[in-house]
């Protein structure tokens, strides 16, 4: 079943900590949204809330047209990958993907049938007589994820399930549960810190901070027009420069002037530059400004330029041309037009 | 990676506590069971089996014996039925855990002599549940001196309830919180929950806390003399009896060699189940 | 719109704990409380729920038997050698188990754990006897070795379960900075075994003072320990009721009192980790 998900005014006070400030969300059915943010965001309270885990001290949570908060997280038939993995120690590989079919007393058959299938799709057929313990953390992961999946659920939630694994392991797993999702097509909700991991895997990122929603947007909008200055900063890495606007241009502090994307931004603080879009060129004399630090990191080359008093931050991608000396003087070139970023103001009234 | 350790380090490490414990347990244990085969009538010198004979011959002691088993495994069922949902409710209340906490192991505390003084004045003839009762016209059945020993079971079990909650209660946190929240999103019940997850998780602890509360009460001596009716008296009891009153040393021997054995057995039987002998840490979840 | 189902879940479950500990706790002892204070010239009986006038005759003759309060203090200062004494005994054993890995290493574990396997009657009787014949039979340091026999084994598997839990790195980084192993052991270890030593050290503190029959066994009649004292007024030829009350409330109380004190340092973790397993 495709079902939207929807969250309005959803509230949660833990004593005098608002931890999540009457957020409001709706989730199309059939795509995998990912809620990003740093640490004491919300996050991870907020997909415990729809999962029923945690209770809401106030707003509700629908699933399609039907109200669930009042349904005790049993109920729900919503399918919850943890962190942790949180496999029963106890029971094989087998009995742990069967769990959520015998709850819903589905008989023998059709249980052995739909959990071959699952650990199939995962990719761990041979595994199902192990226990956990015996298992490799990825190879945990992967056996969470079919128990998740096997009771064929109305939404998918994800609560940092990539954090624990190596880098390596990371990345792989990270393809194979954006495959799963897209060929399922089960509404997913996906929690992390990690912004790569959001951008790559998310149809839509959800940023939060403290507590409420910054902004949303496909990753490529919200990285490469991001509105606020925070999720600018969070995904990826970016120079923000004070702005000095002028009829729809904008001054850079080493002298160039470009024109802006969106001049009528309110609240404005500063210009997002992300460092793949700032050149530099290596230059006898006259240049903006020097390198002050580089960093070879394979496929490209980070480079600090100390420039108009402040630094900046640029990468040259390719692995062909020589890396820049320190103190080489260079010739900074920015893109062809800039964007503005404005300062988010959190209903409580705190600047981002 | 663990460094060798010299022998003579590991030896004087472990003299205190082990030293102490062969020199003033093991030897008088083995001397106990040694004397058991000895005997004090005066034409056996030597070791013989007359003692052990003269033992399960006595029907008054091999009543003592079943009642001593008695009176070790019913206190015990009766602590593990009020302490395992006691256990589960704990893991379910945040809240109060620390007070609560605090005041369930109070029993701990309290002296096996006590315990049975608070049974005899709240439940004997005459004490305070018959005074509740009367006016409403229902009657408490006999709990003191009684032919099933209730009394003792009782007080037995007042004792036990917290040791037992303190290890199974113990083992339950041990539980990662993300485990109870997958089983509860994959459509288990609380009860479904605690018995398939919680308790079988929960495990060597609620074995061993069944263990070593049986063998407690197997011994126990005061509160059976206290509640415990006239007849059949425990081994324990008889033990007693046999050494001040009538001198017989060997009849003691044997039937603290006899407890002994039966608490060893019960041990066994542990092992058997988790299947830990030869390995230091038994496969706990 | 608070969200009941949890909520009210927790009521319930707080509702149920404390029905428990009311029923099995708050009332015997408020009885006892009762017993303590009736006024045995006019005594209370059935079917008389609360007393018809109240006392503290009881406690003066108590107070006035001159067993008692040296009793106390002999159950105090047992009870505080014998909790020094095991903590003493059992912390290089425990290291030894903890740390070091050896081939006989399950056999010690085993026999540890005896002396709580076998039922404490029999530890009593086969140190009874053998005490006799030494003259230390009706002795306080007889008394003392016996119960040690009895505590021992459990401070060991608590010290064990606590010194399990510091990393070897600890003590590995005091060698490379200088420390010889005792230093290291007991500058470092040692300290960060506090919790083990306080919950250890608060159940044989508990086990020593309300220890029965070894105690018995060892001492009788010559040294009187608290417990055994109480023993006199209800076991023997006959049940002096308001005496007992009185005696079981100068056994509680301060029990009682150290109890609660003590709780809040104390680690459950620790003592179900040492106990939860043989």
């Amino acid at each position: 079943m495709l079902a939207s998900v929807s969250i309005r005014r959803l509230t949660k006070q833990f004593g005098p900590n608002r931890v999540l400030k009457g957020i409001d969300l709706e989730i199309p059915p059939g795509r995998l949204v990912v809620l990003l943010g740093p640490s004491g965001c919300g996050k991870t309270t907020l997909l415990r809330t729809i999962a029923g885990i945690s209770d809401p001290t106030d707003g509700g949570i629908w699933l399609g047209e039907r109200r669930i908060d009042d349904v005790p997280p049993e109920k729900r038939n919503f399918g919850l990958v943890f962190q942790t993995y949180a496999l029963f120690p106890h029971l094989t590989v087998a009995r742990n993907v069967s769990f959520g079919l015998e709850m819903r007393r589905v008989g023998k058959a059709e249980m052995a049938r739909r959990v071959a299938a699952a650990l199939e799709l995962v990719g761990l057929g041979e595994y199902a007589e192990r226990l956990p313990r015996q298992l490799s953390g990825g190879q945990q992961q992967r056996v969470a994820l079919a128990r998740a999946i096997v009771i064929e659920p109305d939404v998918l939630l994800f609560d940092e399930p990539l954090s624990n694994l190596d880098a390596k392991l990371r990345d792989s797993l990270r393809e194979d549960l954006r495959a799963l999702q897209q060929k399922l097509g089960i509404t997913s909700i996906y929690v992390t810190h990690d912004q790569s991991e959001a951008m790559a895997l998310g149809d839509e990122i959800v940023v939060m901070k403290d507590g409420e929603i910054v902004e949303r947007g496909a990753p490529i909008e919200l990285y490469r027009r991001p509105t606020y200055r925070f999720t600018a900063e969070f995904l990826g890495m970016t120079n923000v420069v004070e702005a000095e606007i002028d009829a729809g241009s904008c001054r850079l502090p080493w002298g160039d002037v470009r024109p802006l994307e969106n001049p009528d931004a309110r609240n404005v603080e500063g210009v997002a530059i992300r460092p793949e879009d700032l050149l530099i060129e290596p230059v006898e004399s006259g240049g903006h400004g020097t390198i002050e630090q580089s960093m070879f990191m394979g496929a490209a080359t980070h480079y600090w330029i100390n420039a108009a008093g402040r630094t900046f931050r640029s990468i040259a991608s390719g692995g062909g041309s020589a890396i820049l000396p320190k103190g080489q003087q260079v010739r900074l070139v920015p893109p062809g037009r800039l964007h503005l970023l404005q300062r988010h103001v959190a209903a409580s009234g705190s600047a981002a | 990676m663990e460094r060798k350790v010299r022998t003579s380090t590991l030896l004087l490490c472990l003299l205190p506590g082990v030293g102490y414990l062969l020199v003033l347990f093991g030897l008088p244990l083995a001397r106990v069971v040694y004397g058991s085969f000895t005997s004090t009538a005066p034409d056996e010198t030597g070791l013989g089996l007359s003692t052990w004979q003269a033992l399960f011959a006595n029907p008054v002691y091999m009543d003592g014996l079943w009642f001593s088993l008695w009176l070790g495994i019913a206190p015990t069922l009766l602590s593990l039925a009020i302490s395992l949902p006691l256990s589960a409710l704990m893991q379910a209340n945040e809240g109060s855990q620390k007070l609560f906490g605090t005041l369930y192991k109070i029993p701990l505390v309290v002296p096996g002599i006590v315990a049975g003084f608070l049974v005899l004045i709240v439940l004997d003839r005459g004490g305070m549940a018959s005074r509740l009762a009367t006016p409403l016209g229902l009657s408490i059945p006999r709990l003191v001196r009684d032919d099933l020993g209730l009394g003792a079971i009782i007080a037995s079990a007042w004792k036990t309830v917290p040791f037992m909650t303190l290890i199974i209660a113990g083992a339950m946190a041990a539980i990662s919180k993300d485990v109870l929240a997958a089983a509860r999103t994959l459509g288990a019940t609380q009860l479904t929950i605690l018995w398939r997850i919680q308790l079988p998780l929960a495990q060597p602890g609620i074995t061993a806390a069944i263990l070593l509360s049986f063998i407690g009460s197997l011994g126990s001596y005061v509160i059976p003399s206290l509640l415990g009716p006239a007849y059949p008296l425990p081994l324990s009891v008889h033990m007693f009896a046999e050494g001040f009153q009538k001198g017989n040393w060997p009849m003691v021997y044997a039937m603290g060699t006899l407890l002994s054995i039966m608490a060893v057995a019960v041990l066994l039987a542990y092992y058997a189940i988790i299947g830990s002998l030869g390995r230091s840490k038994p496969g706990a979840a | 719109m608070a969200k009941g189902h949890t909520a009210r879940g927790q009521r319930l479950v707080g509702l149920a704990l404390y029905g428990y500990l009311a029923l099995t706790l708050f009332f015997p002892v408020a009885i006892v409380a009762l017993w303590a204070f009736y006024d045995p010239a006019v005594g209370w009986f059935p079917p008389d729920i609360i007393p018809r006038s109240f006392s503290i005759s009881a406690w003066q003759e108590v107070l006035a038997d001159r067993h008692i309060l040296p009793a106390a203090g002999i159950s105090l200062m047992v009870s505080i050698i014998v909790t020094a004494a095991t903590g003493a005994l059992a912390f290089p054993t425990a290291w030894a188990l903890a740390q070091f890995p050896f081939r006989l290493k399950r056999m010690v574990e085993v026999f540890v754990l005896a002396p709580i396997i076998v039922p404490g009657i029999v530890v009593a009787v086969s140190l009874g006897e053998l005490f006799f014949r030494f003259g230390l039979a009706g002795t306080i340091a007889g008394v003392i070795i016996v119960q040690i026999v009895g505590t021992l084994p459990f401070m060991i598997r608590i010290l064990t379960a606590t010194l399990e839990g510091i990393p070897n790195e600890l003590i590995y980084a005091a060698r490379t900075l200088g420390a010889s192993p005792f230093v290291a052991v007991t500058r470092i270890a040692l300290p960060l075994a506090w919790p083990g030593f306080a919950a250890g050290g608060l159940l044989t503190f508990i086990a020593s003072f309300e220890e029965f029959e070894k105690s018995f066994m060892v001492g009788a009649p010559k040294v009187r320990t608290l417990a055994t004292q109480l023993w006199s007024y209800l076991g023997g030829e006959a049940l002096v009721l308001p005496t007992a009350a009185v005696v079981t409330f100068i056994l509680l109380v301060p029990m009682l009192l150290i109890f609660v004190l003590a709780e809040r340092l104390s680690k459950d973790d620790v003592m179900a980790a040492g106990l939860g397993k043989l």
